[in-house]
């Protein structure tokens, strides 16, 4: 066998196991990689265009399109930005419900984003099943409160659908602690592993400089030092009233990434733990001001919508959420009628993609580290494409 | 506000429109041939070290496409929407990547969803939609979406 190594350009997917509906081009020169080009739009289906023809409930069911596995923080900035267009007062009540669906959804995509890593890191697929099998709480509650395992539809302009069963505190209760004592097992038999750190630690370092030059975005922004978090820099619903710690991490190698999202788990605990004791009684949805009524009820926000009566001012309104993956913003212009004029989505996935390409050190990346380096950035190639 | 007065001090007449959406929302609007040089100094001066996205709208009436850049500044985290509105019979205008590296991405999709033409864009093709697409910008107002409606 010679030495010698030849340049050759990979496709990877998107027709592969782990790579999703999604393909990364790769060029190669033996087992190292020189460039990572990722190649979106398989999953396109024109959610932008879309929304222009929903009113502004039917609009709630397409944006959750984009990230099935965290549904509820994309309604909720959609939701929002109709909200500061109508100029919508939410009661107290749903905010803190918003609060618990939004960790939910948070914890539930932070738990599929370890087993896929895991997964890729390759050897790990027990892992893959216990995250996936200790999903099956989260979304029993889910399905609890909204009616739905995942796609939620559970948040409408001005309110949420319905109140907080009976029974619901001490379930969910009882479900974190179930939870607290799993991913204490997961941090014992898995991150703690010899074998995982040196496939993570130190792979795909990213600087702090770098992750705001490239445009990363959430947990991976975080991890790479940049404490920029909106929980905590516009706190939106409730999130200014509980008590939890931003999660920042120096490192910003595969390993800090997966951490930040562990670490992000515990915090989301704490704040659903908060908002199911400390709720406060009330309504739970409430109209635009031109449409107050004495007592309001979900029925009266699906019937003006359903004769074209929800309207909304013409203007413009940027909402920015904190979604699992990171910031969501829909800037929504609108024209005074039933429907957006134009809906425009900034998701996380695409963002992050495009630090994907443009790594640093990408001369220390290796062919095997691929998986583990994508699935670390924890893409959802769903709100990338919109 | 403050910032909102430093721009309109250096720029002058340039600055169409400039007020403050809500708080730490502030909207810009600028001459398409002063954008570059309000780029430079808004990253270089008042720190908007951040681009969140690009994007662009489509006014069919009035008969102009409108490119927005969103930016954050980490220093005084505050969003800034930075607009430019283009002709829509030719919308052709600098890009800002050797400014914002980060806006790549975002300038492809305004490029094939709405046909914004960025002058030295280093690699201005296809993103999301086919290699072979020829039928037009589908996020303008007037594409036609006959073939896809059952």
């Amino acid at each position: 066998m010679s030495e010698e190594t030849e340049l050759m350009r990979i496709s990877w997917g998107p027709q592969h196991p782990m790579s999703g509906q999604f393909r990364l081009i790769l060029e190669t020169d033996g087992e190292r990689v020189t460039k990572i080009i990722p190649d979106l739009g398989f999953t396109h289906r024109g959610i932008e265009k879309i929304l222009e023809f929903r009113n502004f409930v039917q609009g709630i069911v397409p944006i959750e399109r984009l990230s099935m596995l965290d549904a509820a923080n994309f309604n909720l900035a959609y939701v929002r930005a109709v909200e500061e267009l109508a100029d919508i007062e939410v009661p107290e009540r749903a905010k803190y419900i918003r609060n618990i669906l939004c960790e939910i959804s948070r914890i539930n995509s932070h738990l599929y984003a370890f087993g896929l890593v895991a997964e890729a890191a390759g050897g790990y697929p027990a892992v893959f099943l216990w995250t996936v099998a200790d999903r099956e709480p989260l979304l029993d509650l889910a399905e609890m409160l909204t009616g739905a395992r995942w796609s939620y539809s559970f948040f409408v302009p001005g309110g949420v659908r319905a109140d907080i069963p009976k029974g619901f505190k001490e379930k969910c209760l009882e479900t974190l602690r179930y939870l607290e004592n799993r991913i204490a097992k997961y941090k014992e038999c898995w991150l703690d592993n010899k074998v995982f750190k040196a496939r993570t630690v130190g792979v795909a370092y990213l600087s702090p400089k770098d992750a705001i030059r490239l445009g990363a975005v959430g947990p991976n922004l975080r991890s790479s030092g940049v404490p920029l978090d909106l929980r905590k820099d516009e706190p939106y619903e409730a999130y200014g009233e509980v008590d939890f710690e931003m999660v920042v991490l120096k490192e910003g190698d595969c390993y800090a990434r997966l951490l930040a999202r562990y670490l992000e788990i515990v915090e989301s605990i704490k704040i659903i733990r908060q908002a199911v004791q400390n709720m406060p009684e009330g309504p739970i949805i409430s109209l635009p001001k031109p449409m107050k009524k004495k007592t309001e009820t979900l029925q009266d926000l699906l019937r003006l919508a359903a004769v074209g009566r929800f309207t909304v001012p013409k203007g413009e309104a940027l909402a920015r959420v904190e979604s699992a993956r990171g910031e969501v913003d829909v800037h929504m212009i609108t024209d005074g009628s039933a429907k957006p004029y134009r809906v425009k989505i900034i998701s996380p996935t695409f963002r992050n993609l495009y630090v994907l390409s443009r790594l640093p050190e990408i001369e220390h990346i290796r062919v095997a580290d691929i998986p583990v380096i994508l699935y670390s950035f924890d893409p959802w190639y769903l709100d990338a494409d919109r | 506000m403050d910032l909102i007065n430093r721009i309109k001090d250096k720029f002058k007449d340039s600055i169409l429109e400039a007020f403050e959406l809500k708080p730490k929302r502030v909207v810009v609007k600028v001459s398409p041939s002063k954008l570059k040089e309000l780029a430079r100094f808004l990253k270089d001066d008042l720190n908007f070290d951040y681009l969140i996205g690009a994007g662009g709208i489509d006014f069919k009436k009035e008969n102009v496409i409108q490119v927005v850049y969103y930016l954050f500044s980490t220093t005084y985290k505050t969003l800034l929407m930075l607009k430019v509105d283009l002709p829509r019979e030719n919308p052709v205008i600098d890009s800002l990547v050797d400014v914002w590296e980060a806006a790549d991405y975002h300038e492809r999709e305004t490029w094939e969803m709405l046909g914004v033409n960025f002058v030295g864009h280093p690699n201005l093709t296809r993103l999301l939609l086919p290699e072979d697409w020829k039928e037009g910008f589908p996020l303008r107002k007037d594409f036609d979406l006959s073939p896809y409606q059952r």
